[in-house]
């Protein structure tokens, strides 16, 4: 099945070599979880601030246990500290 | 207090507003604000809080004006480079508003400072530039039972947050999202990363625009979501969270017990 990736600011780097701007579809097994994607795209959990499957908010918690369907868009933040 | 002519004439488009009135510029009058960091988020928060007439603002920051921060920190001029920031700002909003009082603390925040500091405040403002600060700020609020709005930018991108944790219910806190402060090094601070001018801009206001409101009661309060900016894509999102159980400050079992403790867990971290 495929999904889509939306990783912002610092996060971008974990998205599939060529990505233009920040978004990518990519192809996952079925029934993938948001932990087995953010494992497959190396992204450090400590760096992982907001998650949104389909614009609803996933707590790190459930990310075992929150599976994808196809089509979803998976959205990430890393925490920003600026001012 | 009463206004005099001169007040009534500067506030009266809030006055005219149904939601602030005469009653609710009173309120902003009497209101004490402190703003954590003045320097890009700190800038425009600062102007418009002042410009809004809120009573008492303080502000703390242990930096001084440096050339690099002049492409974002509105507040400071180029004359006041080598200035310390808090008697730079403090000049610029003495200009825009001579009714305002404005408090100096030029100082780092730290764990020995933050809850007497609190104390004399109805709400704290944070425009800090690192994590361990942040997370200070987050657990001080908590004990000291006072309302926090925060706000964070880096590159294009902006957060914000209201958040009065130590309310019975559904009321997060900053730990509730983010557990721990990421190791040194991991996420990269504005000189590092970049940030875009405006950007600072953008949260900014909106975070002086959630200060007032939270002062005055009127509409939503963000308590309990996240405003997420994509300055690159021009678009707001809205979350809502929720408070974690498991939160280590706020949740059901909670392991931080005081300031001391977290603390040393921001510079473990």
């Amino acid at each position: 099945m495929k999904i889509t990736l939306k990783f912002y600011t610092t996060l971008k780097d974990y998205l599939p070599e060529g990505t233009k701007d920040n978004a990518a579809e990519i192809e996952v097994e079925d029934g993938a979880s948001v932990q087995s994607v953010v494992e497959r795209q190396g992204v450090p959990t400590n760096m992982i601030h907001m998650t949104l499957v389909n614009g609803a908010y996933v707590t790190p918690g459930d990310f075992a246990s929150h599976t994808l369907k196809d089509g979803d868009t998976l959205a990430m933040w890393p925490p920003l500290a600026g001012g | 207090m009463a206004f005099n002519e001169e007040q009534i004439r500067r506030y009266a488009r809030h006055i005219i507003l149904p939601e602030v009135g005469a009653k609710g510029q009173e309120k902003l009058a009497n209101a004490r604000v402190l703003v954590v960091g003045a320097g890009g988020l700190g800038s425009p928060s600062l102007l418009y809080l002042t410009a809004a007439g809120v009573g008492t603002i303080g502000v703390i920051d242990d930096d001084v004006v440096d050339l690099s921060n002049l492409q974002r920190q509105v507040v400071h001029p180029t004359s006041r480079i080598g200035v310390p920031k808090v008697e730079s700002a403090a000049l610029t909003l003495a200009e825009v508003n001579p009714n305002v009082r404005v408090i100096r603390h030029h100082a780092r925040l730290d764990a020995e400072n933050a809850l007497m500091l609190f104390k004399d405040y109805d709400l704290i403002a944070d425009g800090s530039d690192n994590f361990p600060t942040r997370f200070l700020v987050n657990d001080a609020c908590y004990f000291a039972q006072k309302p926090l709005v925060t706000a964070a930018i880096l590159r294009f991108d902006g957060q914000l947050a209201t958040f009065r944790a130590y309310e019975e219910g559904n009321h997060p806190c900053y730990r509730c999202i983010f557990r721990e402060p990421p190791p040194p090094g991991s996420v990269p601070n504005c000189a590092e990363g970049g940030v875009f001018g405006a950007v600072a801009g953008v949260m900014g206001t909106i975070q002086a625009t959630e200060v007032v409101k939270e002062l005055l009661g009127i509409g939503q309060s963000l308590d309990g979501h996240m405003l997420i900016y994509d300055g690159l894509e021009g678009s707001f999102r809205k979350i809502a969270i929720t408070r974690d159980r498991a939160c280590p400050l706020c949740g059901e079992n909670p392991t931080i017990h005081g300031i001391e403790a977290s603390s040393e867990a921001a510079c473990a971290g």
